[in-house]
């Protein structure tokens, strides 16, 4: 599959993810928080219930949807702030050197400390099952990435010939922003914010899985897929919801990012 | 000895790139092939070899001493590697392995080839790189902390360990100065006076004449003339051949002395340079008078490029002072030139945004640019291009356009063609003389090739007799 | 996939072995730091009146009065302000005086003794797994890139990648355990319960280190010094020994640091998920119960485990390439 093509998919994939996500869980018409333990586990399609109903009777599709906005809002709420600050002091300190870039880049260092799912976990310890929280520490993580790629590269860009001649010509530190920096960061900037958007979500769902990161009831999918491991047997289908979910969220990320390797 | 090729052609799928050519090299008699970089001979040394990359295929006859070399297997092929065949690679510095010492790159030839114990394979190692001039600390480097010639060396050592008596050598003088250059070649010499066949690829005039024996001239893969190296080079018969021949600064006329015509636009006095601790150049004086042309010349190492940064204001000396005079004192009066002409613009943006910028920037008359890029012969649809789109040579003249535009006092050329083909090079240097002519602007080239420099400046200063400013002569 | 992708250990490449490990201890600072701000904030984030928590912890729900709790907060400086209280905290911390837990009243640094060995050994049979699949596959790939193996390898490599841990536990704890009933679900006991944990955080860690040693080696074969090892006359297997190895292993041991951070992580995701009774399991059952002594405990051991590890292959890194000594 050629680049573009499969780009493309990844971006359909969530524009249409991201569209059902807004309009929520109003567009099944169920709130998904209500309960019915006497309409506990039908199957999809069954009536009025379009994929059918948890446990607890609680709408399959309404909880599904509910889970969307909230993955989807975090990753995109945590991977702009990291892009927005991480791109813009990348290049401060790639450009300014000296002190500047001494300590952001301590700071950075700093964060690294610790592997960052453990950092997450750790914040999201003091104040359980709260969104601000999971945002500020994996906004705080993915912040690095974007920080030193952006400082790397500018680095390099600063130290060479176009840059010095541009100087040389006259022209100015903005034309020097817009013509060579940014260029040269851009697509990896989008390349770093699609990963860090599917590791957002699946970090989110992990988190919620292993109940440390948001917790039931709130219809996150990690969490859902926890409370409905143990009905497994009787109804698979509406185990297996959130997984296609998660699984499809992150792939249509990773599509949109491209062919990049990490590490 | 003979090394014969009869019809040989190199083909990516059904596309032809090098060939048909056939030719024949006995002992003590070499064959230059010349021609312009990328016109494919470095795939024809791969052909001989039979070390061609995936996708490429070669076909012809390849016969050493009689023997059909192109019909054997894959592995028998590869088994003559080192023992009957050796191939000097482009740039030493990136052939040889980094993490390994130099001196055992050597010895495992002797070791695992030649079949010598390893004390005595080591002790001929050492042995071989000081018949090199290389000291047993060179021997026990890493080859990223040796410089370009000795790396050169040292590559050559490792690929003639396996004793093989035909040498093909690719490009072997690329990116080395006239002092390594002749170096290299002496090398290439000792081994045909000892009795080996060699062919040598490059583009370098002065190495075919210093070699003798054959040339063959090669343009776009086709051979446009072939016989014996002194005729062909001091007489071609092709048109090509005479571009070519008076492309080597050697043939270029020397430059009319003009008296001092007008006042000085920069002057250095007692001028240091140093990077860090390291302390480069010192004690360089001179005087540049308005549309003078000054070169700078010297090995590499001696602190050229800091010297003409430290000219241009963007690095302070570390004694002495660089004075500013007359039309030079202007904002933009000093402007510089690059050697990797693709390097010194912004590579995402087309051509035409980066001269808009400038023009918007200093508010230039709008017909200024384009008459410059007429003057220098550039079409108008390059422009729409992106930098690496563009030929070195076009590019280069875009870059001195773009320079002149501000009508500068001083252009301070680093290394302007050393990256471009002989031809080219020839064609830039001389629309750079013309056009700093015109424009009243003083040209200031720094340059490694000292031929190039006595017949195109009017005055040299050569750092390695520091400091001592020349007359063209 | 770590959180901090490939960014996730911070490589002191080059310099002296002193920069090294002062730059590996200012680490380790840092994180019984964190740990220790953390632990501190979770103290004061718990509703209610700490001083009354404790009394009623010593003297019984029923006993104690609110003359009692004030008594408390006086003996343990209760009101001082919290930087003050923070300084003692992290004091403690500091010195690795990690107290009892709050839930089972053991010594902390007792329990993680007994913890540490359960999580070392699943981290250990986790990078064999990881380690029996990559080697070979991702060498024969990279010695044949574009071929069978190597397409096959990269699809499967993709897949695999994209998948969190906790799913994959999942689907192979139905699969092998649940459908087939070949294998035990959780909990520790026989040498049988370690195969699905560690068959799961093997497989994960092996998704990203195949490509590694397939993109090294195949990188290493086409290098330029790599074919003049050729052209000199040494044979295949010859020149891949003395010249390709070293130069492809670089890159695959600096990717060991990366890995380094997976394995963290995916520890403390694949115990819970599986029971085992190590470190990462107890970090998340100390998060519920809001067990504060127990959560800085293994938090620390788990942190300084990461430096240490990244120092290692600092030193792997050194050894390996001597461009670094600088």
């Amino acid at each position: 599959m050629t680049g573009g093509i499969a780009r493309f998919i990844g971006l359909a994939g969530i524009a249409a993810m991201a569209a059902l996500a807004l309009a929520g869980p109003l567009l099944v018409g169920h709130d998904p928080a209500r309960q019915n333990l006497m309409a506990s586990l039908p199957p999809p399609l069954s009536e009025g219930h379009l994929l059918g109903t948890d446990h607890l009777g609680r709408d399959m599709a309404a909880r599904l949807l509910a889970g969307a906005r909230i993955t989807l809002s975090l990753a995109a709420f945590a991977v702009l702030s990291a892009a927005c600050f991480g791109t813009g002091l990348g290049i401060l300190a790639g450009w300014a050197g000296g002190i500047t870039d001494r300590l952001l880049g301590a700071f950075a260092d700093g964060v690294l400390a610790l592997p960052g799912l453990l950092l997450v976990l750790l914040l999201a310890a003091i104040h359980p099952n709260s969104w601000w929280t999971l945002y500020a520490g994996l906004a705080l993580t993915l912040w690095v990435e974007f920080f030193r790629m952006s400082r790397a590269r500018t680095r390099i860009v600063v130290a060479g010939p176009a840059v010095e001649a541009a100087q040389m010509l006259g022209l100015g530190r903005w034309h020097i922003v817009r013509r060579h920096l940014w260029p040269a960061v851009a697509t990896q900037v989008l390349t770093l914010a699609a990963f860090g958007a599917a590791t957002v979500v699946t970090a989110l769902a992990t988190l919620g899985f292993i109940s440390v990161g948001l917790r039931p009831p709130t219809p996150e999918w990690g969490v859902m897929m926890a409370e409905l491991l143990p009905n497994w047997r009787e109804a698979p289908w509406t185990v297996m919801a959130p997984v296609i979910c998660l699984a499809f969220t992150v792939a249509c990320l990773r599509l949109c990012a491209g062919r990049e390797e990490e590490a | 000895m003979t090394l014969k090729v009869e019809d040989l052609t190199v083909c990516i799928g059904d596309r032809r790139l090098v060939g048909p050519l056939g030719f024949s090299v006995a002992r003590g008699e070499p064959l230059t092939i010349l021609g312009e970089t990328g016109a494919g001979k470095s795939l024809l040394a791969q052909a001989i070899m039979g070390a061609l990359p995936r996708g490429l295929n070669a076909t012809g006859a390849v016969l050493l001493d009689g023997q059909r070399l192109d019909s054997l297997p894959e592995r028998a092929r590869q088994a003559l590697w080192g023992r009957r065949l050796a191939m000097l690679p482009q740039e030493p510095w990136r052939a040889l392995d980094p993490l390994m010492a130099a001196g055992s790159q050597v010895a495992e030839v002797h070791a695992l080839i030649g079949r010598t114990p390893w004390q005595k394979a080591r002790s001929l190692a050492e042995q071989t790189l000081t018949r090199l001039k290389l000291d047993r600390r060179a021997g026990a480097a890493l080859p990223g902390t040796l410089s370009g010639g000795m790396a050169q060396r040292v590559a050559f050592a490792a690929a003639t360990a396996g004793g093989a008596g035909v040498l093909l050598a690719d490009e072997p003088t690329k990116g080395l100065d006239e002092m390594r250059r002749d170096e290299v070649v002496r090398l290439l010499a000792d081994f045909v006076a000892e009795g080996g066949i060699l062919i040598t690829i490059t583009h370098d005039i002065a190495v075919a004449r210093a070699l003798g024996g054959q040339a063959m001239i090669l343009r776009e893969g086709e051979v446009v003339e072939s016989g014996v190296a002194e005729r062909v080079l001091s007489a071609p018969q092709s048109a090509y051949g005479r571009e070519l021949v008076a492309a080597d600064p050697a043939t270029w006329p020397l430059p009319e002395s003009r008296p001092a015509t007008g006042d000085s636009v920069l002057r250095a006095e007692a001028l240091s340079v140093a990077r860090g601790q390291r302390l480069l150049c010192a004690g360089i004086g001179f005087d540049l008078p308005a549309g003078g042309r000054l070169a700078i010349t010297g090995p590499s190492g001696l602190g050229k490029t800091s010297l003409l940064d430290t000219l241009a204001g963007l690095i302070p000396p570390s004694a002495g002072r660089v004075e500013r005079l007359g039309r030079a004192r202007a904002p933009f009066g000093l402007q510089k030139l690059y050697q990797d002409p693709p390097a010194a613009f912004a590579p995402q943006v087309s051509l035409a945004t980066s001269l808009d910028d400038l023009e918007r920037r200093h508010g230039l008359p709008p017909d200024r640019l384009p008459s410059l890029l007429q003057r220098l012969g550039l079409a108008p649809d390059l422009l729409a291009r992106r930098p690496r789109a563009v030929s070195g040579g076009e590019l280069q003249r875009l870059a001195l356009a773009r320079v002149l535009a501000l009508a500068p006092a001083v252009i301070l050329a680093d290394e302007p063609t050393s990256r471009l083909d002989p031809v080219t090079q020839r064609r830039v240097m001389a629309v750079i003389a013309e056009a700093a002519e015109e424009a009243e602007a003083a040209v200031i080239l720094v340059t490694h090739h000292a031929t190039m420099a006595r017949h195109w400046a009017l005055e040299v200063l050569d750092l390695e007799r520091n400091a001592e400013v020349q007359t063209a002569a | 996939m770590p959180l901090a992708m490939g960014a996730a250990s911070r490589r002191l490449a080059g310099g002296g072995m002193l920069r090294i490990v002062a730059g590996r201890c200012v680490q380790a600072v840092i994180v019984a730091l964190v740990v220790g701000v953390v632990g501190f904030a979770m103290m004061e984030a718990l509703p209610g009146d700490a001083a009354f928590r404790i009394a009623a912890g010593r003297y019984g729900y029923d006993a104690v009065s609110a003359a009692a709790a004030d008594l408390v907060r006086a003996e343990l400086g209760l009101d001082r302000p919290a930087p003050a209280r923070l300084a003692e905290w992290l004091g403690h911390t500091l010195v690795l005086d990690l107290g009892r837990s709050v839930v089972t009243g053991e010594r902390v640094a007792a329990a993680i003794a007994s913890q540490l060995a359960n999580t070392v050994s699943l981290a250990v049979a986790a990078m064999l797994v990881a380690l029996a699949i990559s080697l070979p596959v991702g060498c024969l790939a990279g010695l044949a890139p574009g071929g069978v193996l190597d397409r096959v390898s990269a699809v499967l490599s993709i897949g695999l990648r994209a998948t969190p841990a906790f799913l994959l536990g999942v689907v192979l704890m139905l699969l092998l355990a649940v459908e087939l009933r070949a294998l035990p679900a959780a909990g520790h006991g026989r040498a049988s319960h370690l195969i699905l944990p560690s068959l799961t955080l093997g497989l994960f860690l092996t998704a990203v280190l195949t490509r590694v040693v397939r993109n090294a080696v195949a990188e290493t074969v086409a290098s330029e010094s790599f074919q003049f090892a050729r052209l000199k006359g040494l044979p295949l297997p010859v020149a891949f020994w003395r010249h390709g190895l070293r130069n492809a292993s670089v890159p695959v041991v600096a990717y060991l640091g990366v890995q380094a951070a997976l394995i963290l992580e995916g520890v403390v995701v694949v115990e819970s998920l599986f029971a085992w009774p190590g470190i990462g399991h107890a970090l998340t059952h100390a998060i519920f119960q809001r067990d504060v002594p127990m959560l800085q405990g293994t938090a620390l051991t788990l942190g300084l485990a990461f430096v240490v590890l990244s120092f290692l292959v600092d030193l792997a890194c050194r050894a390996l390439d001597p461009r670094m000594r600088a």
